[in-house]
Parts: C-alpha cells; sequence; structure tokens
C-alpha cells in the first residue's frame, strides 16, 4: 500500500525487562540478559529503593534503543509511569506489561487493551450510528 | 404513426441513460457491499486477535508462577544469598536469546505490522538464512479456532517444542545443553535442579511472549485499519 510505513527487519534484537528481581532472574536464566562494552545492560531490576525517575530513564532510554525489540515491564511498575507508557505508540520495541509475583494481571490497566476497548464501548457505537 | 416515429429516436436517447445511472447505482451498491464485507473480515480479524491476545496472557501467568516458584524452591534449598542478582555477571556479554524482527506480509494495513521472531541460545544464528523469508511468509494474520492445541491450559508449549525438535540434531540439542548450562553457572557449579525447572518455566514464559508481541502488533493493526477505514 503506498505510503505504508516499513519496518527494517532487525536479525537479532535485545529483548529488556523492568521488573522486580525473581522475574529478572528468571529471564536472565532464560539467556535474555545481555551487558555491552560500556556496561549498559537491558534490563532494570526494581526494589523498594528504585526511584520513579530511574524507572522512567530505563523506560525511555529501552524504547529509543535500536537494537532491543520487546520491553517487558511488570504492570505494577508500568502503573507507576503509566502516563509514559500509555503515550508510547511505536510499534518496535513492543511494550508487554506482565504480572508479577504479588500483582497479578489486570487487562484493564493495560495500555493496549484499553486503548483499543474503546471499539466495544457503548459510545463508540452510538457515534458512528450518528 | 409519423409522430410516433418523430418521436422514437427522442425515447431511444433517453432510455440508455437511464440504463447507465441503473448500472451506477448497481456498482456502487457493489462497492458498498463489498466495502462492508472487507469491514467485517477486519472486525473479525480485530476481535479474533483480542481473544488471542487474553488467552496468551492467561497462558503467560501459570508459566511465569512456576518459574517464580522453582526459584523460590531453589533459594530454600541453597541459600538465598546462593540465587541472588548480586551474582550477576557485569562484565561484557551478549544475551544467547534474542528476538528477530520482520515487517509483516499483511500489506492490506495501512499501520507497520512487525513480526518477531524468538531465537534461544543462539539457535537462529546456526539455521538457515530463509528463515527471515519464512518468518515473513507467515507473518500474515490467520484466524484461528477455539478448541485448538495452540494453547493448551497448563501453559506448556510441546507444539512449540515439536518444530524445533525437528530440525535440531544432536549436536544443536547438545549445543543448548551447554547454553542452558553456562547461563546457570552464574550460581556455582552445582545447582539446584528446582534452577534448572525454573530455567525452563522462563523458557516456555519467553515463547509466550514473543506470541503476545505478534498478536498486540495483529490487534493494533486490524485496530488502525477499522478506526481508520
Amino acid at each position: 500500500m503506498a505510503g505504508r510505513p516499513s519496518i527494517p527487519t532487525i536479525n537479532s534484537a535485545l529483548i529488556a525487562i523492568i521488573a522486580d528481581e525473581d522475574t529478572v532472574t528468571g529471564f536472565l536464566l532464560a539467556g535474555v540478559g545481555n551487558v555491552d562494552l560500556r556496561k549498559k545492560t537491558n534490563y532494570l531490576i526494581i526494589d523498594n529503593k528504585t526511584t520513579v525517575k530511574q524507572i522512567e530513564d530505563a523506560f525511555k532510554e529501552f524504547t529509543t534503543r535500536e537494537d532491543i525489540a520487546i520491553v517487558l515491564i511488570s504492570q505494577y511498575v508500568a502503573n507507576m509511569i503509566r502516563f509514559l507508557v500509555d503515550s508510547y505508540n511505536r510499534p518496535v520495541p513492543a511494550i508487554l506489561e506482565i504480572p508479577s509475583k504479588d500483582h497479578p494481571y489486570d487487562p484493564a490497566h493495560d495500555s493496549v487493551l484499553s486503548r483499543v476497548k474503546y471499539l466495544f464501548s457503548a459510545e463508540s457505537v452510538a457515534s458512528d450510528r450518528r | 404513426m409519423a409522430a410516433a416515429t418523430e418521436e422514437h429516436p427522442g425515447s431511444t436517447g433517453f432510455v440508455p441513460r437511464a440504463a447507465e445511472e441503473v448500472e451506477e447505482v448497481h456498482e456502487a451498491n457493489e462497492e458498498e457491499r463489498l466495502g462492508r464485507d472487507d469491514d467485517g473480515d477486519e472486525i473479525l480479524r480485530f476481535m479474533d486477535s483480542v481473544d488471542g491476545h487474553l488467552l496468551l496472557m492467561d497462558s503467560l501467568s501459570p508459566a511465569l508462577r512456576r518459574g517464580w516458584i522453582d526459584l523460590a524452591g531453589a533459594r530454600h534449598w541453597i541459600g538465598t544469598s546462593r540465587v541472588s542478582s548480586t551474582l550477576f555477571d557485569h562484565k561484557e556479554q551478549s544475551a544467547a536469546t534474542k528476538v528477530q524482527v520482520v515487517d509483516s506480509a499483511d500489506l492490506q494495513s495501512s499501520e507497520p505490522n512487525p513480526h518477531f521472531v524468538l531465537s534461544k541460545w543462539h539457535l537462529q544464528e546456526k539455521s538457515n538464512s530463509n528463515d527471515a523469508v519464512s518468518a515473513q511468509d507467515n507473518t500474515k494474520p490467520k484466524l484461528r479456532f477455539r478448541g485448538s492445541t495452540t494453547f493448551p491450559e497448563d501453559g506448556s508449549h510441546e507444539a512449540d517444542v515439536a518444530p524445533a525438535e525437528s530440525w535440531t540434531g544432536v549436536d544443536t540439542r547438545s549445543h543448548v545443553q551447554r547454553a542452558r548450562s553456562k547461563a546457570l553457572s552464574v550460581f556455582g557449579a552445582l545447582v539446584s535442579p528446582k534452577l534448572r525447572t525454573s530455567q525452563i518455566s522462563f523458557e516456555t514464559a519467553l515463547e509466550l511472549i514473543v506470541e503476545l508481541a505478534n498478536s498486540r502488533s495483529n490487534m493494533l493493526a486490524s485496530f488502525f485499519q477499522i478506526k481508520d477505514g
């Protein structure tokens, strides 16, 4: 289709993680951990000392890096920077909100689902009919 | 008779115009019907992708839970300090599990629609270079059928393991084992079996996550198609 923006093929991109220690540990066991020459990692472990600013900075960094294809973020962490997550609208990297040990996944808070759910709402149907 | 003949050319000129108008109206109706059919297909695809997304998320939670429980079990057996993020090596290292991103073949969508392919333990780098082409061929979203074995309730994914097994030989299996052992070696030479099962659980979770990324991508593409249409 003319004018459709294309996605460049990336042959080996990373999965970034912003989550609690157990979740990060588990995914590192699965081999996603990466440390580059400048000692920058593709993960941020959230504990009770982590500030919202640190989470924001990590989210902004991971979503602007060209070598990252997917950013996993625990939903309770995403709720701390909800305005930032909801305003993100690029196709790559894909942002996925995942459950954590103490906070189950709630589809009502998911940024993508809340964006598309308006198609199911009565107001959208009524406005289309008008 | 002469009057009727004289009138006939005039009436003959009028009739083709009416026929053209009827044909134009018919074509417009046909285009509108086809447009409605396309919209209907897109809405069906969108609802299917939302349903698939929610099902995948339901499968992800048990996989992660198994991983967390096994990690807690490993901590219980070998001690909290032996299973801790402080043991992570901050020396330069490349991730063994990565993702390949290709543009979806769905050209009907006006929005970019990336497709993600998981590459575990460097396996994709060892396979054929045709993988990117075959991945692109499989990116057009297809409707799922409920009741299929795609999403087993226990969260296990033998379906994902079987295709890998079909093109991995003994060498690749041993390569995967070595890669897994290397990842576990952060926690010492002798690791608890719970750590090994936790590793498998998180690998399963990763497969689900990549499927989730694809379903998210399809969902957003259908959403924008419906919104703009």
